[in-house]
């Protein structure tokens, strides 16, 4: 799954080749609940992650691992959807972040302070 | 300072003129005395060299007030309300006036900080407008000039002239106006030349415009953070772009003095001069982009009207 779309002409006034459109892969974990996610997370592929978390939040599992050492980048806007997957889980339930990209905890502490249900695990 | 009955609005923001460190003693450590009499909650955020002058003169006294350096949490104006002001008031219990000195203007804010400056003033009695909140704000007599003096008369709805120790309401005040007025077409960005990135973008460029700022931002010295608080802006302002000012914009990133500064132009007009200012509550899932990149940069200076919308952020190299 992944949100490449055909390549169109960008207007952009840079010379230099032209970058493929972003991706967000997103993979079931093996042997544990979660899912591997692997590329950006931004206007365009916002919709495969959040549509993951959903899943995340539905399946009702207590703990539930987002391996993202493979992110390379998520937006305020995802960030946002996280923290209202993890507001959605209720009770004792959590997502557990494992080795997120530097800026996710950081965007997480200053716009969302105090938030339940998000455990980050860095190594 | 203290006052027995509320009134209409029970927020209260005077503007404190003082010349000297005996009057400003005078005028400040007083109002922290009684709110801790009150068993109100209290905080200092004033430039560093003032701040020890209170915390000095409290002594043991000072325990349970949050003091805070503004010229470090208050570096970037437009991040004083969101992360200095709305923080500590809304952190409190409920019920309780909270009492704070605030002092965002200084003699060597520099020209591009001293717009923002008089914006955050006049916006901070939007964002507390209904709150039993004080905040109160020295003006330096004799460091700042006539311009800063004047606009703290509009900006404040009540004042307490040099050496009076009284309160008085401001005939001067009209904060929308300095809103409108340091509204002001920000000095043209370089167009081209060397150290000059310049990138128009839309929806399908948003990813290859990120990453093209951030090689940049490296070339032009930034590491670590400031490489990671220069994608999260350009991330945020182009996204922005996109989604709410007309689906296009340009971003110029660029050196200047000791900065990197991040520019994104669009079509859009900024309707809501508190974009960016209030902290969001938990349930809002969007609107907290502007508000990410005042948390972040050193300084945001904004310019929109019926042309347009210019945000530019400072990063330090």
């Amino acid at each position: 799954m992944n949100a490449a779309e055909p390549a169109r002409p960008r207007p952009a006034v840079v010379p230099g080749p032209k970058p493929a459109a972003p991706r967000l892969d997103v993979s079931p974990l093996a042997g544990r609940s979660g899912f591997r996610a692997a590329g950006e997370v931004s206007l365009r592929t916002r919709g495969i992650w959040e549509r993951a978390l959903e899943r995340a939040v539905r399946e009702g599992e207590d703990v539930y691992y987002l391996e993202l050492s493979a992110l390379t980048f998520v937006d305020v806007a995802g960030a946002g959807a996280l923290a209202a997957a993890a507001g959605g889980l209720g009770g004792h339930r959590r997502l557990v972040l494992d080795r997120p990209p530097h800026a996710l905890p950081r965007i997480l502490d200053l716009l969302w302070p105090g938030l339940p249900g998000i455990e980050v695990r860095a190594s | 300072m203290t006052t027995t009955t509320e009134p209409v609005d029970p927020f209260v923001h005077p503007a404190f003129f003082y010349a000297g460190a005996r009057e400003y003693l005078a005028g400040t450590v007083p109002f922290v005395r009684a709110a801790l009499t009150a068993g109100e909650p209290v905080a200092v955020a004033v430039p560093g060299e003032n701040l020890r002058l209170i915390k000095d003169e409290l002594g043991a006294d000072g325990a349970t007030v949050r003091f805070l350096d503004m010229r470090e949490a208050g570096r970037n104006p437009g991040r004083i309300i969101p992360g200095v002001l709305r923080a500590f008031a809304d952190a409190q219990q409920p019920g309780r006036r909270v009492h704070i000195i605030g002092e965002p203007v200084w003699a060597d804010r520099s020209p591009a900080e001293y717009p923002a400056c008089a914006q955050h003033e006049a916006l901070i009695n939007a964002a507390f407008q209904g709150r039993a909140v004080t905040i109160l704000c020295p003006y330096d007599t004799a460091r700042l000039d006539e311009r800063a003096l004047a606009d703290a008369h509009a900006t404040h709805p009540v004042v307490i002239a040099e050496g009076s120790g009284t309160e008085r309401p401001s005939a001067a005040y009209d904060p929308d106006t300095v809103v409108s007025r340091y509204n002001e077409p920000l000095p043209s960005a370089p167009g081209a030349g060397p150290g000059v990135l310049r990138l128009s973008f839309d929806e399908d460029s948003l990813s290859a415009v990120r990453h093209l700022a951030t090689d940049h931002g490296a070339r032009l010295g930034l590491t670590g953070l400031g490489l990671e608080n220069l994608a999260l802006i350009t991330a945020e302002l182009t996204t922005n772009s996109v989604v709410h000012g007309g689906g296009t914009g340009t971003l110029t990133v660029w050196p200047e003095d000791g900065y990197v500064l991040c520019e994104v132009r669009d079509e859009g007009r900024l309707a809501d001069p508190l974009a960016g200012r209030r902290p969001a509550t938990r349930d809002q899932r969007g609107g907290r982009g502007l508000l990410l990149v005042n948390l972040v940069a050193d300084l945001v200076r904004t310019h929109t009207g019926p042309q347009g919308t210019t945000i530019r952020a400072y990063l330090p190299r």
